[in-house]
């Protein structure tokens, strides 16, 4: 891995690399590298197999734990590749955050619970740990916006969590 | 009869099937599956899983995703078995237009490479045809 990575979009995606990170997501930001940071992925061959052959040649994969890749990177705005870096749940990111890897926003693509207590949207459906846990990103001064895709217009995600109340 | 499982971003499996139909008559042993935003990813697991052993009646299944990437190949790929499964990316009208002839005394590998292969030949530039015919 690079020295240092650029950080061009920190994002939630329970579907993690798919077609709106490989045809959206990558040619808006001229990303070249996508960071996929989650457990179970790190730990099972054939998923990341599936990842590392859908991504285009030209873009960089890093596939890892959420605790090793916060711990062992080091982040620099203008050095290094520019990179896209997934989580696969709210909760995920929120321990990298406490770990040490720190962002200013925090983009929500899709997050997908059986027991949703708060449905913002078809593509987001959050339980109470999700609620938990935004509300401790945003504490910390993490701005959270509500956009699958770059032409949508972003949505302030605290502010309906907050507006649920409770 | 080797089943085939269609699975795409919205309706677009849906509508290819109807397109066939309209040009080649009702399809047997075809079923479509619908990936959007509203369905969990386990939801949709289960439901590819149900229809596969609908479709399956011992020659195994063919699966057409139409995004290399896209969740529903990300899905269908983890179906994958030799001699039971295949997944074929990039469906389009031709391959699904050539189903019917063939799914009848191939093996199953040998039906998704014919797929494959049809459904690339099936891809032209119309000028580059007309160019070559006149010169």
């Amino acid at each position: 891995m690079q020295d240092s990575l650029d950080i061009a979009l920190v994002r939630v995606d329970n579907r993690l690399v798919h077609g709106q990170i490989l045809e959206a997501w990558v040619p808006f930001l001229k990303a070249s590298c996508i960071v996929v940071a989650d457990d179970q992925v790190a730990s099972d061959f054939f998923r990341e197999t599936v990842i590392r052959m859908a991504v285009p040649s030209e873009v960089e994969v890093v596939i890892s734990g959420v605790a090793e890749f916060a711990e062992n990177n080091a982040f620099r705005r203008g050095c290094g590749p520019k990179t896209i870096v997934l989580f696969s749940t709210v909760s995920a990111a929120w321990t990298a955050y406490r770990l040490g890897f720190r962002f200013d926003k925090l983009n929500i693509g899709n997050i997908y619970n059986e027991e949703c207590r708060l449905c913002c949207t078809p593509s987001v459906q959050m339980n109470d740990g999700d609620i938990r846990d935004i509300t401790g990103l945003r504490n910390a001064g993490v701005q959270i916006e509500l956009r699958r895709v770059p032409r949508e217009k972003p949505i302030d995600l605290f502010e309906i969590v907050r507006s649920m109340g409770p | 009869m080797i089943g085939v499982l269609i699975t795409t971003h919205g309706n677009l499996g849906n509508e290819l099937i109807k397109a066939a139909e309209l040009i080649r008559g009702s399809m047997k042993g075809i079923i479509h599956i619908a990936v959007d935003q509203t369905k969990g990813v386990e939801d949709i697991k289960k439901e590819m899983s149900t229809a596969l052993k609908k479709l399956d009646q011992g020659k195994g299944v063919l699966i057409l995703t139409d995004l290399f990437g896209g969740t529903p190949s990300n899905l269908a790929l983890s179906f994958l078995k030799t001699g039971k499964v295949e997944v074929i990316t990039g469906v389009n009208l031709p391959m699904l237009l050539k189903l019917p002839d063939i799914r009848e005394g191939m093996t199953l590998e040998d039906f998704a490479h014919f797929i494959k292969d049809y459904g690339i030949k099936n891809i032209s530039l119309a000028s580059e045809i007309l160019s070559k015919k006149v010169g």
